[in-house]
């Protein structure tokens, strides 16, 4: 017989797919809800539209969850790809009321760095959260600043290539070189976690 | 490794990283038809880079927020996409 497993978030999924809005909709918010709102500050810079833009992804996480297939990805790969997805929508559409000053925007105030000290901050902040962090300033410079353009800021190549002066096929070498260490990095990390 | 297993994980990289053109996702869509393995370079390069960006310091939310989207949610089950998901769910 098949164990129990309250608040796995498969199960939770699966339950939000049958339509349910109550208990497996809290518990999956209560699981993701502050990481999705910290990645939407860090691309968004303000938390009035960080706050907005979380709703708006909830609600699509829920309306999309029949389509959700578990072969294909993890549940926090799929939560955190909507939730750029959304944040992206928003910053094309403050890139076409303002300009395009998103690059100048993300380097000064949205680097990877730490947010401790913030008083919204929650303490649960992990030890492999931190350690994945370093992971990343572990790369390469050149590597982390075409992966934060593209992921973040959701720049191709191309644009990048322009951005940066760079010939095209040195972007994509350096996309693919930080990529393969960031995999080479997670299964490092997540036995040091166990040890 | 060859030439063209360096080009599809060069394009699987480009689609986790978002940073692909239109050519390139649909060339690797094509890969992935051809080759159905190479979903599962596609899968990993996506956890890495979700990993990556689920790391920053969790934020307290608002007491308001969920419950502003539940009154979304119900709002939506009262509509016509709500009946129709409801009934394709039950068939």
């Amino acid at each position: 017989m098949a164990e129990a497993r309250p608040n796995d978030p498969v199960d939770l999924v699966a339950a939000m797919a049958a339509g349910d809005s109550g208990p497996p909709l809290n518990a999956f918010y209560a699981q993701y809800a502050s990481t999705v709102l910290a990645l939407l500050m860090k691309m968004l810079g303000s938390r009035a539209e960080a706050e907005e833009i979380l709703q708006d992804v909830f609600v699509e996480l829920w309306r999309r969850a029949p389509q959700y297939d578990s072969s294909r990805g993890s549940v926090v790969a799929w939560v955190i790809t909507v939730a750029r997805s959304r944040a992206l929508d928003a910053l094309r559409a403050r890139t076409r009321r303002h300009g395009n000053d998103q690059m100048q925007f993300f380097s000064q105030k949205h680097g990877l760095g730490t947010e401790s000290g913030r008083p919204d901050v929650l303490v649960s902040s992990t030890r492999w959260h931190q350690a994945l962090r370093q992971a990343f300033k572990r790369l390469n410079e050149d590597q982390r600043a075409v992966l934060e353009l593209s992921y973040f800021l959701g720049m191709s190549h191309g644009q990048i290539a322009e951005a940066l002066n760079l010939p095209v096929g040195t972007v994509k070498s350096r996309i693919l070189a930080g990529m393969r260490a960031l995999r080479t990095m997670l299964p490092i990390i997540q036995r040091s976690m166990v040890a | 490794m060859s030439d063209e297993t360096e080009r599809a994980e060069l394009l699987a990289a480009l689609h986790a990283a978002g940073a692909a053109s239109e050519e390139d996702e649909q060339e690797l869509q094509r890969l992935l038809e051809a080759d159905p393995s190479l979903e599962e370079v596609v899968r990993d390069f996506q956890d890495s880079i979700a990993a990556l960006a689920s790391s920053f310091e969790p934020l307290e939310t608002s007491p308001k927020t969920l419950g502003q989207i539940q009154k979304k949610i119900a709002k939506e089950k009262g509509g016509l996409f709500g009946r129709l998901r409801s009934w394709f769910s039950k068939s």
